[in-house]
């Protein structure tokens, strides 16, 4: 990969020429061509959040397979203790989560229990804005917290692309930003410079790059060298991508199972491996809106299969980075706009709750289990009572992480976990 | 179409003993009186380009043709004042808005911007649609954000206080800065805080003390239904003390008081300078006092916008080519240059992909514009944009025809056409060595003379010149 990357610096635009062509080289560049003559930069670390649309019922995710008020508030969709994958003597995976079982014995997964916030909203819209913005109850707030994030890391003279969104439905409010623009992916295919009709295409892409790149007589005014400056950057990350596109494997024989979701987790890999300064990759389950884990009534067999898609989805995902030896630079977090309630509804279903898990997975993640798992009995409203503060995952995710000031995200300091290796 | 002669000439350059000093654009005076043109500053296709980027969305080849017969004055009164029935081509484009969804507006309002007779006017639609930014992503509801737009539109040429009257009771506006509600018991400041920090004084000409009595006077204002509703019992009728002054103040009063501090003309003053002049520079005091004291006297926004693009510094180098084109700019530049029409569905969706969602601001800080449009992600897309347009094939069509165009001005050989292309689009804006490595691109090389033209057109507008407004 190193020398794929040399040469396709030196074929195409020659890094010596975009160095020596303006003073402030885009840092993903550089770092490619410190990469490429053999130096690595550990510092880009990356993000991929996974919203789960709808509201995941964590208690039959993470199962308390042998609690008796489990047993007696579920009588027609507790998982049986035989079914679970077992974490320890208390608690199980759902039993189509295998994949999460095997990430989790290998130290790849974590679960953090019991997130919730305090007064959350139960309406998916109220609730999915609290996630999204961090400011739960300010329903006036502009931006996302990712947008916030990626307003942070942007920076003018590089033209860096620091956050995506991979997906095909419209772009969440977590990714809103108020400067920056965050390309929403829906295949890698958009970041190809794509050829004019007829024979000569391939001449025509190196034209466009050899008329970027000329130099132009006399005295340039300084934006129009930014322009300049900006558009080849532009056009070596594309070729990047292209060339990770061509060189990687398709998604089916990368070992990803046919799932959207898994798709998508292909794409961010290959935009990973492409190695363009994204810092923050989002995905999404469930479809948006009022999505595929609202279920009010006769929730085991869908929530069996978004759980299947999530966790083989993930599984895949990790597995891929791990064969790469990318793992160590990526951190997965799932969320959700509110766990359920304890009890079932009448309806084989369960209706909005509160607390519920977060998952992460990753390379470089601490201890399996993060915080007791809610009681059963001590009830907010007929839901689990979250015992950790969302924020305080999302400042563990800017601090610890992104190497960010989770205050200036967030607007006031919330505690990080102690949940990474970093 | 005539090859442009010369460079802008600037306010620097070496004079022979008989011309007149070239001004200085520090100087207010010279900076916005009208523009003469002279031997130094000779009037020329270039700055004809330069009007039609800042005022429109760029020209095809006879309006520039008549922009260069006409001289700056006359050609800025054209724009400013078109000679053509523009009530009608309005209520047409109303009347289609009116069923429309989210989507539809979109389009309609791009066709509207091609179409029309008064580009100027759209342009200042953009322009108040960036300053007031209410949103979409807030505001579920397309006849609300049809109404606004349309809102902005019959005020954008012309008086601002009556515009920020009507702005302060839209409830697109307040829905979008969360002041759907506001009571006496729950002082809501949201709508105070935008009022006076982005539509009027600007930050650090009030105090947080002024927004919360602000707040008070605007109690009483509800949106239920979509629609806004006055609660008289709601309304908090108690003294109040905004900017030091005295009395019991509704939301109208405080309107009016925002008005009259000297600081809000020149916050709009600086705002159109970013738009219609400089995206590289800050005018200085000197530069935005005399404009904005005039405007305070009858804040007419046409003649303000006219005394810009009149002006010297306009036509200066200070001005040329300081911008960046939004993505709007960007793709009207293409169609406006080659008089045809595109399906402005698409065109809705792939301006939106570039960061300019019409209708759907990202913030009601509107668009950052300027050096925040280009990223790794945009610039491809333009390009990509700008390759579909020029395509000929599906979805966009082959309305865009560089060939039947420069034939139609007359120019048939591929080096005729190439040579207009340049031109049309840039006004000669380019160096000599890469225009001719580019031009043997029309003239040479595989394919028919149209698909090589076609690829040709495509260079030059993805070249970083074409970027620059």
């Amino acid at each position: 990969m190193a020398s794929n990357r040399r040469e396709f610096l030196k074929a195409s635009l020659g890094a010596a020429t975009l160095v020596s062509f303006s003073p402030a080289v885009p840092s993903f560049l550089s770092r490619s061509v410190a990469a490429a003559a053999g130096r690595s930069d550990g510092r880009d670390t990356v993000l991929v959040v996974v919203q789960l649309s709808g509201g995941n019922d964590g208690l039959n995710t993470v199962v308390p397979y042998h609690d008796e008020t489990y047993a007696k508030s579920r009588p027609t969709l507790r998982m049986p203790p035989d079914e679970v994958h077992k974490i320890d003597s208390d608690l199980g995976f759902h039993p189509r989560m295998g994949a999460f079982m095997r990430l989790y014995q290998e130290g790849l997964l974590s679960v953090v229990q019991g997130v919730g916030h305090p007064n959350n909203d139960r309406d998916h819209n109220g609730a999915m804005r609290d996630w999204h913005t961090a400011r739960p109850g300010e329903a006036a707030c502009q931006t996302g917290w990712l947008g916030r994030t990626i307003d942070g890391l942007f920076r003018t003279d590089e033209g860096n692309v620091p956050g995506v969104f991979v997906g095909p439905i419209a772009q969440p409010f977590g990714l809103n930003a108020e400067r920056a623009i965050v390309p929403s992916v829906r295949s890698l295919q958009q970041w190809r410079l794509q050829a004019m009709p007829g024979p000569g295409g391939q001449t025509h892409r190196r034209q466009l790059v050899e008329a970027a790149k000329s130099p132009r007589e006399g005295e340039s005014s300084p934006l129009l060298k930014f322009v300049q400056q900006s558009t080849l950057a532009a056009y070596a990350g594309s070729e990047q991508i292209e060339t990770v596109a061509r060189a990687g494997t398709s998604a089916e024989a990368a070992g990803y199972p046919g799932f959207s979701l898994a798709r998508d987790f292909h794409t961010v890999a290959q935009l990973i491996r492409a190695d363009v300064g994204i810092r923050v990759y989002f995905t999404e389950l469930g479809g948006g809106g009022i999505g595929g884990f609202d279920n009010h009534a006769n929730q085991l067999g869908n929530h069996c299969a978004v759980l299947h898609q999530l966790s083989e989805s993930v599984a895949a995902f990790v597995d891929d980075l791990v064969r790469d030896k990318l793992a160590d630079r990526v951190l997965l977090m799932t969320f959700s706009e509110f766990g359920r309630t304890v009890a079932e509804n009448g309806r084989r279903g369960t209706d909005h709750g509160a607390a519920a898990p977060v998952f992460l997975a990753g390379g470089r993640l601490k201890s399996g289990l993060i915080g007791p798992h809610p009681s059963l009995t001590d009830l907010d409203n007929g839901a689990q009572k979250f015992h950790t503060d969302f924020r305080r995952v999302y400042a563990t995710v800017l601090d610890r992480w992104l190497g960010l000031d989770s205050q200036t995200v967030l607007g006031e300091k919330y505690e990080p976990l102690d949940v990474l290796r970093v | 179409m005539s090859t442009r002669t010369q460079a802008p000439a600037g306010p620097n350059d070496s004079q022979g003993p008989d011309r007149p000093p070239a001004g200085n654009p520090a100087d207010p005076q010279w900076a916005w009186a009208p523009y003469e043109p002279d031997d130094n500053r000779p009037w020329n296709l270039a700055l004809a380009g330069h009007l039609y980027r800042r005022a429109a969305f760029g020209a095809d080849g006879d309006q520039l043709q008549q922009a260069v017969a006409d001289g700056p004055q006359r050609a800025v009164e054209m724009l400013v004042s078109p000679q053509t029935a523009v009530a009608d081509f309005h209520r047409s484009y109303d009347g289609y808005e009116a069923s429309a969804n989210a989507d539809a507006l979109r389009a309609w309002w791009l066709r509207r911007m091609i179409q029309t007779p008064h580009p100027l006017l759209e342009k200042m639609t953009l322009f108040w649609h960036n300053h007031f930014a209410a949103t979409g992503v807030r505001v579920n509801n397309a006849p609300m954000m049809r109404d606004h737009v349309q809102l902005l539109r019959e005020h954008a040429l012309g008086s601002y206080p009556p515009l920020l009257e009507a702005v302060s009771r839209d409830p697109a506006l307040l829905v979008s800065v969360g002041a759907d509600e506001n009571r006496k018991a729950v002082p809501n400041e949201n709508y105070a805080r935008e009022l006076m920090a982005r539509f009027s004084l600007g930050p650090g000409n009030f105090m947080e003390e002024d927004i919360r009595e602000a707040a008070r006077a605007f109690t009483g204002w509800r949106v239920l239904r979509n629609q806004l509703r006055y609660f008289p019992a709601d309304h908090d009728p108690g003294v109040k003390r905004i900017l030091g002054r005295e009395g019991k103040f509704d939301g109208d009063d405080v309107v009016e008081i925002v008005l009259q501090e000297p600081a809000t003309p020149r916050l709009l003053v600086r705002k159109l300078y970013r738009w219609l002049v400089s995206e590289t520079d800050e005018p200085s005091e000197a530069l935005v006092v005399p404009l904005a004291e005039s405007f305070a006297k009858d804040y007419d926004v046409a003649k303000l916008v006219e005394t810009i693009l009149r002006s010297n510094l306009f036509f200066s180098p200070a001005a040329y080519r300081q911008r960046i084109k939004g993505p709007v700019e960007f793709a009207l530049g293409i169609v406006r240059g080659l008089e045809g029409m595109v399906p402005t569905a698409n065109l809705g969706n792939d301006l939106a992909a570039l960061g300019q969602n019409l209708y759907r601001p990202p913030t009601v800080k509107g668009w950052e514009g300027g050096r925040f449009w280009l990223n790794g992600a945009t610039l491809v897309g333009r390009s990509n944009l700008a390759a579909a347009l020029l395509s000929g094939a599906k979805p966009y069509g082959e309305k865009l025809d560089p060939l039947a165009v420069a034939g139609k001005h007359g120019h048939a050989t591929p080096e005729a056409a190439a040579r207009f292309l340049v031109d049309l689009f840039l006004q000669g804006d380019l160096d000599e060595g890469v225009a001719e490595a580019l031009s043997k691109t029309a003239t040479t090389g595989e394919g028919s003379p149209a698909e090589r033209l076609r690829r040709f057109a495509h260079a030059v507008v993805t070249l970083p010149e074409f970027q620059l407004a």
